[in-house]
């Protein structure tokens, strides 16, 4: 990507939508309105009904779709890998529905239930719900799933559900693969944009490895080399010889003693995973936002948007869920930031 | 020539009874796209249906598994005229459910037994790979000494990333057989650490190979044993398969006939949030083509039992952006219109540039292509190929009859110039006015589409775009303030000062215009105001020089032509006509191809991108049976 005119389409559509982006003063003034100012705000009075939970699913569907509009209208100019990339970014979303359907068919959740919270993705990434929906059980679900563009990730998860059908292995086997072909993806691009790319995406990687393999090792008990395994490759800082080192310690507090430098806090992280995975949320949309205004590569400015407006829109849904349903405010500050309710 | 002007909101009021009717009435005729708005939902707040569509799809859950395992379409096609009641549906459902639960669990035996034909064939060739070593590997399997060795099989994805990990832990991956998607490896280590081995193997997918007792002092028994456990699985299947086949063949009628009414019940199903209702009432709201209203009603007047009411209005300016917009063009029209289509959809209201396409494309593919001959056989080739090439033989015809048309006005046959006098005349006799001839056309052009972009705009409402935006008034007139003064200074007569004074004015309005819409940093400002202003003057160059290929292809044509001849003229007399009929075939098959793609070019971003939104909705009526989605 490197079409001067491109660059320059880029640029001026993130100028303008950066301005979509919520800061964190915008957040606490958001906490701080009325529900009925702030379903003004944000739009969630525009969604009609009585019934709160439809309006509400309503709602974090028209956000989701207003970050599919954006990605559409950032996508126009690309082409090749970098289309492609970001591509594979959006289908998170549909990710994020192959765990949702998981979880439901585990739970035995009636049909209904399950769909409620499935996101309605446009035609290029969405799979056929109705059929995936309607089978009996995690395995029909995976066998179903083996005959859509989700083979190789459903053959996957099918063979090691069949071992041990435990749920977070099924998580940590879609999260794998999705970020593996993410990584694979960004290979594919040229110059500035891979080196750029890949370096914004070792530190979502490197935020997920260190989170998720503290809670797999030191919260379900898993053994070292099985944490391991389930990590994904391409962090920046935490690759695979480092990790084993953090994993093979006693104890959570022991692991995070010998934390490698490079990592956010320098090396000095909380105590709690929760919080963990809050300082290195921070680190990436800090991250995320000098790159989006300054990185010499379009894409990864791109990329570095969506990454920030996907928070922006959970906190924003979360604001509006948790004021709907009358959710101590006290809470909600600690759950958008935790570290800062540590602090105070 | 206004994408949708014939589109009309529709209401019909009707008795809640007879909803499922009019569904199916309306989609019968494919006429009606539903609104699902809730524009009525303050007299009529319910939404009919919600536990019919959830039966409905229950319903296709279980016909659509069973139809996959019985692995026979349904191709026989029964008619179902009429909407499905209540009652029927509790009862197809019902049927459908009993069904799966006794099919189903065959679709459980199977994979069991596909696992088993995938793991016989693992041991069979493993055991075939360590068949010449001197190993006892059930001893191994069985785990003595110190050495930890397994031997199993791993999906292929997962081989790199295994034997990565089990470095970690000293262990090595010994050997590799490939089978596709899956690999068979023997792994070796220490037993100090089995459980370590055992966790990531669990995570990398592992499936241990089960080393049957008699492989190490009896082969021949194995060999028999494995023979024999195929067989009984091969007997299994049969019968399995046989049992379904029976049950496929005795209940094939009434799978049909649950098919063939959940296919009409489909459009009610579909109309969700279109159909409303309070008590008796119901109402249905959507658009409808006004060309077709009247049949709407004289079909609802005899099918329905109930009396109705069918009002219909222009869609308001603030539904602009919601109104559905027919695409498809019959006849000659077709071809262009899947054209457009592969680049946007009108909006409603826009300009509906189909015909403009069709008309500018026949007339460009002609003059790049002008030679009565090679238009010919084009217009020929459509003919015969009518049934391959569908609505695109109009598109051949078109082509071929206007390369004929300026043909004749070139003097050109097959690419000989002295058979046939000009009309107009031979592009290679003054190539300089032929340059000049499509400069001037695409500046016509470009004309065209600004007029037609800033018409556009205008009936979005968009008055800014109109006059600032890419196409649009301000840009016109600086567009031809440059034309005129570069004209004048051709001729000898200088920079006009008029002209030099109205680039001025209108450069500063942009400027001003680009400045204050953008409100990024001062450093970004400038340079997006910059960019964006030279791009509207560099997109107007660009896009006119861009039209020279109109006439550099008519050029191109008699070159090549003489080209063929001069070839041809070297050759003895059989092969002189042989290099005239490959020469002639080459010159229509590539030259052909190239012409229309640069053709569809011009059109597409010399035209399209400069008037063209292309972002409507298009019009999908009800329709009967599958397809819809909810």
């Amino acid at each position: 990507m490197s079409r001067f005119t491109d660059q320059a389409y880029l640029r001026t559509r993130l100028a303008i939508m950066g301005r979509n982006l919520l800061s964190r003063e915008d957040l606490d003034e958001l906490i701080e309105l009325p529900l009925e100012e702030l379903a003004a705000v944000s739009g969630f009075d525009a969604v009609p009904g009585d019934n709160n939970a439809i309006r509400l699913a309503t709602f974090e569907r028209t956000l989701m779709q207003t970050w599919l509009d954006e990605l559409s209208a950032l996508l126009r100019p690309l082409e090749g890998p970098a289309r492609r990339l970001l591509t594979h970014w959006a289908s998170r979303y549909e990710v994020l529905n192959i765990k949702a359907l998981v979880r439901g068919k585990i739970g035995q959740l009636p049909i209904d239930e399950i769909e409620k919270s499935l996101f309605r993705l446009p035609g290029f990434l969405s799979l056929n719900h109705d059929q995936l929906l309607n089978t009996d059980n995690v395995v029909e679900l995976l066998r179903q799933l083996q005959k859509t563009p989700y083979q190789r990730l459903a053959t996957q998860a099918l063979r090691r559900y069949e071992e041990r059908p435990d749920p977070f292995l099924l998580d940590a086997t879609l999260d794998q693969q999705f970020y593996g072909d993410l990584i694979d993806r960004s290979h594919h691009l040229s110059g500035t944009d891979r080196t750029e790319v890949l370096s914004l995406i070792g530190r979502i990687v490197d935020g997920h490895n260190l989170v998720w393999s503290l809670r797999y090792r030191y919260n379900y008990g898993l053994q070292a080399g099985e944490v391991l395994y389930l990590a994904i490759d391409g962090g920046r800082v935490l690759d695979r010889a480092r990790l084993q080192e953090l994993l093979h310690a006693e104890s959570l507090a022991d692991a995070l003693r010998s934390l490698p430098p490079g990592l956010p806090g320098g090396g000095q992280l909380p105590q709690q995973i929760t919080l963990i995975e809050a300082v290195m949320r921070q680190d990436l949309f800090a991250y995320a936002e000098r790159a989006m205004r300054y990185s010499p590569s379009a894409l990864t400015s791109v990329l570095s948007y969506l990454v920030l407006r996907y928070g922006g829109i959970n906190a924003l849904y979360a604001i509006v869920h948790a004021r709907v349903y009358g959710l101590d405010e006290e809470l909600l500050q600690w759950a958008l930031d935790p570290l800062q309710q540590e602090a105070a | 020539m206004r994408a949708g002007a014939d589109m009309r909101h529709i209401t019909l009021k009707l008795m809640r009874e007879d909803l499922p009717r009019a569904g199916l009435v309306l989609a019968e005729l494919e006429a009606f796209a539903p609104d699902e708005r809730p524009l009525l939902d303050s007299e009529l707040p319910e939404i009919p249906g919600t536990a019919f569509r959830a039966r409905i799809r229950r319903a296709w859950g279980y016909l659509d598994r069973l139809l996959a395992l019985l692995d026979a379409p349904l191709t026989t096609q029964v008619p179902a005229a009429q909407p499905l009641q209540r009652e029927e549906l509790v009862a197809i459902e019902q049927w459908l459910e009993q069904a799966w639960n006794e099919c189903g669990p065959s679709e459980d035996a199977l994979h069991r037994l596909e696992d088993d034909f995938r793991e016989l064939r693992h041991l069979e060739e493993s055991l075939n790979d360590f068949a010449d070593l001197d190993v006892d590997l059930s001893r191994l399997q069985a785990g003595e000494g110190l050495l930890d060795i397994r031997i199993g099989s791993i999906p292929a994805d997962n081989l790199a990333r295994l034997r990565d990990v089990l470095a970690l832990s000293n262990h090595l991956i010994l050997d590799v057989s490939d089978d596709g998607e899956t690999l068979r490896i023997v792994i070796a280590g220490s037993r100090e650490n089995a459980s370590v081995l055992d966790s990531v193997l669990l995570a990398a997918a592992y499936q241990a190979l089960e080393i049957p007792d008699s492989f190490d002092d009896n082969p021949e028994a194995l060999r028999i044993e494995l023979q024999t456990r195929r067989q009984t699985l091969e007997r299994q299947c049969h019968d399995l398969r046989d049992s379904l086949k029976d049950w496929w063949e005795s209940n094939r009628e009434q799978l049909l006939h649950a098919r063939a009414l959940l296919e009409a019940a489909e459009p009610y199903a579909h109309l969700r949030g279109a159909a409303r209702s309070r008590g008796i009432l119901g109402v249905l709201q959507g658009w409808a083509p006004e060309s077709r209203l009247a049949e709407v009603e004289t079909r609802l007047t005899q099918k329905l039992s109930q009396p109705f009411l069918l009002e219909s209005r222009r869609p308001r300016a603030d539904e602009r952006h919601l109104v559905p917009v027919p695409v498809k063009n019959k006849g000659i029209l077709q071809p262009f219109s899947t054209l457009v289509q592969q680049y946007g959809v009108p909006r409603f209201g826009e300009f509906d540039p189909t015909l403009l396409f069709a008309v500018t494309f026949a007339g460009m593919f002609g003059m790049m292509f002008g030679d009565v001959g090679h238009g010919a056989v084009i217009l020929l080739t459509g003919i015969l190929l009518r049934r391959r090439l569908h609505s695109f033989t109009y598109l051949f015809v078109l082509a071929g009859a206007s390369a004929m048309l300026f043909g004749w006005l070139y003097g050109s046959v097959f690419g000989v110039e002295h058979w046939l006098q000009p009309l107009w005349i031979a592009p290679m006799s003054d190539p300089i006015y032929m340059l000049t001839v499509a400069l001037g056309w695409g500046v016509a052009f470009l004309t065209l589409g600004s007029t037609i972009a800033i018409i556009n705009r205008l009936l979005a409402d968009d008055q800014a775009a109109a006059l600032f935006g890419p196409g649009g008034v301000l840009p016109l007139i600086l567009y031809f303030a440059l034309l005129g003064g570069l004209i004048s200074l051709a001729q000898g007569h200088g920079f006009p000062v008029v002209a030099s004074a109205v680039i001025v004015l209108t450069l500063v309005a942009l400027i001003a215009y680009q400045w204050h819409s953008s409100d990024a940093p001062y450093g970004e400002r400038v340079m997006i105001t910059v960019i964006e202003t030279y791009e509207i003057i560099n997109g107007y160059a660009t896009s006119s020089l861009s039209f020279l290929r109109v006439a550099a292809f008519s050029l191109n044509h008699v070159a090549l032509s003489l080209a063929v001849f001069t070839l041809a003229d070297t050759m003895g007399a059989v092969g002189h006509w042989i290099v005239i009929i490959l020469g002639n075939v080459f010159v229509i098959v590539l030259e052909g191809f190239i012409v229309a793609i640069q053709t569809l070019r011009l059109e597409y971003y010399e035209g399209f991108s400069r008037y063209f939104y292309g972002d409507g909705k298009p019009f999908r009526p009800l329709r009967v049976g599958r397809g819809q989605t909810y």
